[in-house]
């Protein structure tokens, strides 16, 4: 096979930084080829160039041996290079087909000619095998139809080059079967794609060569069928990962009597949901997206009502009605979407760190900045915050220092019970490692944890108990010699009564 | 200082732009800067100032309040009436800071309990305030405040400068310290921010509201005494389009329509700059008409020097 794409040594600079330092590899054609590397590493840099987002301030890429030189993102899509987006961007009240077309759309005599649009739409469609009209309101698509769209979109530019950036992140694993067998129908045609995700399955499933970045700089190439897990982690983070998402101590599980128990709870997605939290303890809730169990969590933390069932913290019974009640209980809830349900934007560290708990930082009627300060530095060296500065804005953070900064504003309200929903979403493998090993120093101290997860080898690799979810019902409750991946999954998809 | 700098840069160059019209004013009509003159660019700010205040305020968590100018006017009635009726004067007082902060707290209700959005809620108690204020007025303005309570806002600390002048003041201090050493201005901030996370994080974010859209009200009620003081009368047609005259000092001190970002240096700064300009446009002489166009054309101008320095910011943080 042929050179088709080729970075030829690459530097991007940003005031202050070097984002891409003199990077040089080629991409074959008609091959999926992902980039890796841990947050930061500049994936999402290179990309942009690629598509013209902004120019590189050194070096050049050729396609097809000629010189791609792009002065906007209409030029890349023009020389055939197109983008799946991330986080898909749509017009929710038009049609597909009005939002296939928008900004080209034909016409007769000045007037929009939705037939023909609609008949063009239709024939992208089908090559798409998807059940998608183009009559269809796109608010009303689910997220894997809308990236049906985008990739009908790609394919309407005649793109050579489709780029996929964190394709999976909200599919179900349905919708990720048919993604990959689009993206290998792509494949075929001789289209080659580039593939950045940070599952690592994903990657093996379905890539043929993967390029590694880290630190702006080019590491190495490797030919999927001859590489393993290891080797990759090893060149993404530069050490060596055999603790990754493994328990580096014994449980920590303490007492009798548990902390946290939920008797028969019935709320709007799930119902008779019953377990038991111990002190020390991390028991984690696997399921399918959609099986329940974010929606349980936010009924313990008070963030939702329920309908019927107790809650019980300490073998008293709670009533919590808004998170609040929740907080003050000694519960806290990290949120699965950091963006929407975390981060304050507009606040720094330390004040990003203190809101659920004000008071606890008062001298008097007066928030002391000096408590605030002394407290996010403390609890920023805890988590590991770079850079661990209080007055540092937490938007213009990374996912995975974001993240710590969550952590960081939950461990200062002195919870006993933190409920983790996909604490390692998004992040890159190094700060996954992390937030690993302060889940284990938490419980160590006492703490009782409830990690809810949809990755398996998390779930299997940290829990001291698991339960499985399945439809809003409890299918499962494993101990840890019981772990197993077939019988969870089984759990997880046909799901006996228990 | 570079440091201070940066976190005020929007601060600054409101300040500047406030010189740079003074300045231009002066070379253009020597006058301009005459004692009077400067004291009615003060005691007009006074008004856009406090009713901008509260709007800053309200503004921060993600609202707005199109009600203020009714409310203006109907506190002035009330405070008017019951001045007549000679209630106590430090009652009296208390009274209207009072009926203020519930006419606030009315709006707060709509938007935070019962999840109104912020510009239709507040423009029906806007139609509501004005018309309670006519029912008991019976349309006419209420004349003749006794001279005792006129004097409490309005008596004079030097020939021309106000006592109102200085209320104008401790207000922009009481609140500057509500918003930012105070949990309800944490809670104001962190609602306009991210509304989901702040109730995440325990914010009771319809409290937060509620108080919030009170508290903004009470610059709004001072600024109604005031204007009994000076007026001796309580109008129940006065204030009509006051709530954008708030709403400008408040967006050309740099507060954010979107929520979670601004804060009460910029509004005072911008009522005065709002001010400075009305009263230098007048001193020049320049036709009502075309008073209407400068003073849009610089709350546009104020807006897009934003965007600039937003993108300034995201291109450097990149």
């Amino acid at each position: 096979m042929e050179k088709y794409i080729e970075f030829e040594h690459i530097t991007k600079v940003f005031p202050g930084q070097k984002a891409l330092d003199d990077l040089s590899f080629s991409v074959l054609k008609g091959e999926i080829h992902a980039i890796l590397g841990e947050n930061g590493a500049g994936k999402s840099t290179l990309l942009n160039i690629l598509h013209g987002v902004f120019p590189a301030t050194e070096g050049e890429i050729r396609i097809d041996g000629k010189k791609a030189e792009f002065s906007s993102i209409a030029d890349s899509i023009e020389f055939g290079i197109a983008k799946v987006h991330q986080e898909i961007v749509s017009i929710p009240e038009m049609t597909v087909a009005e939002n296939l077309f928008l900004g080209k759309e034909p016409s007769r005599h000045g007037i929009i000619d939705k037939k023909k649009m609609n008949l063009e739409t239709e024939k992208l469609l089908g090559r798409l095998n998807c059940d998608i009209k183009p009559t269809d309101r796109m608010g009303e698509l689910s997220t894997g139809q809308k990236q049906m769209v985008s990739i009908a979109k790609a394919l309407e530019t005649e793109a050579k080059v489709i780029s996929f950036d964190e394709p999976t992140s909200s599919l179900s694993d349905k919708e990720v079967e048919t993604l990959f067998q689009i993206i290998r129908g792509l494949k075929e045609k001789g289209i080659t794609i580039l593939y950045i995700s940070h599952k690592m399955n994903e990657i093996f499933e379905i890539c043929d060569r993967a390029s590694i970045l880290r630190d702006g700089m080019y590491i190495t190439t490797l030919d999927m069928k001859k590489t393993d897990r290891d080797e990759i982690i090893r060149a993404m983070i530069g050490r060596d990962t055999a603790m990754f998402a493994q328990r580096t101590m014994p449980s920590q599980r303490k007492g009798e009597k548990p902390v946290l128990e939920v008797e028969n709870l019935c709320g709007d997605a799930f119902e008779n949901v019953s377990f038991q939290l111990y002190s020390g303890e991390i028991l984690g809730f696997f399921g399918l997206v959609g099986a329940g169990r974010t929606e349980v969590m936010r009924v313990v933390f008070g963030a939702d009502p329920y309908k019927s069932g107790k809650v019980l913290l300490n073998g008293k019974e709670l009533h919590c009605r808004s998170p609040r009640d929740g907080i003050n209980s000694g519960i806290a809830l990290i949120s699965e979407n950091r963006k929407e349900e975390g981060i304050l934007p507009n606040f720094n560290n330390m004040d990003n760190m203190s809101l659920p708990c004000l008071d606890k930082f008062m001298s008097g009627a007066v928030i002391s900045t000096k408590k605030k300060m002394d407290n996010a530095k403390k609890k920023g060296s805890m988590v590991g915050l770079k850079p661990n500065e209080p007055e540092f804005m937490t938007a213009s953070l990374s996912g995975g220092n974001a993240q710590k900064v969550i952590l960081a504003r939950w461990m200062s309200t002195d919870a006993s019970v933190m409920i983790f929903d996909e604490p390692t979403k998004g992040i890159d493998i190094g700060a996954k490692a992390e937030i690993y090993l302060l889940m284990e120093k938490m419980a160590a101290a006492g703490i009782a944890i409830i990690m809810v997860s949809s990755e398996l080898t998390e779930v299997i690799g940290m829990s001291d108990r698991i339960y499985v979810m399945r439809d809003g019902k409890m299918t499962m409750e494993l101990k840890r010699n019981e772990f197993s991946e077939e019988k969870i999954l089984n759990y997880t998809v046909e799901g006996d009564e228990t | 200082m570079k440091a201070i700098y940066r976190k005020y840069r929007r601060e600054w160059s409101v300040l500047i732009a406030l010189f740079v019209t003074i300045i231009l004013f002066s070379i253009l009509e020597p006058s301009y800067l005459s004692a009077t003159n400067v004291a009615t660019i003060i005691t007009q700010s006074v008004t856009y100032g406090l009713m901008g205040i509260g709007m800053t305020c309200v503004v921060i968590t993600g609202g707005i309040d199109l009600s203020v100018g009714s409310a203006l006017a109907l506190v002035a009635c009330i405070g008017a009436q019951l001045a007549k009726a000679e209630v106590p004067i430090p009652i009296w007082v208390l009274i209207c800071l009072g009926f203020g902060f519930l006419l606030g707290v009315f709006n707060g209700f709509l938007v935070g309990k019962l999840k109104l959005q912020a510009f239709i809620g507040t423009m029906g108690t806007m139609q509501i305030y004005r018309g309670i204020g006519y029912v008991i007025t019976g349309g006419y303005p209420v004349l003749n405040v006794p001279r005792s309570y006129r004097n409490v806002f309005n008596f004079k600390l030097t020939s021309t400068i106000t006592f109102s002048v200085v209320v104008f003041f401790l207000f922009a201090v009481v609140i500057t310290f509500v918003l930012k050493k105070t949990k309800i201005g944490s809670y104001a901030y962190a609602v306009g921010g991210n509304e989901d996370a702040a109730r995440l994080s325990g914010v009771r974010v319809e409290r937060t509201k509620m108080l919030i859209y009170g508290i903004g009200m009470m610059g709004t009620t001072l600024a109604a005494l005031i204007m009994i003081s000076r007026l001796g009368t309580g109008d129940p047609s006065t204030g009509q389009g006051y709530e954008l005259d708030a709403i400008a000092a408040a967006a050309i001190g740099g507060t954010s329509m979107a929520g979670g970002r601004g804060n009460i240096f910029g509004t005072v700064i911008g009522a005065v700059l709002f001010s400075a300009l009305k009263v230098g446009l007048v001193v020049m002489g320049v036709d009502t008409f075309y008073q209407y166009i400068v003073t849009g054309v610089v709350i546009v101008i104020a807006a897009y020097i934003e965007i600039i320095q937003g993108t300034m910011l995201a291109k450097k943080s990149n």
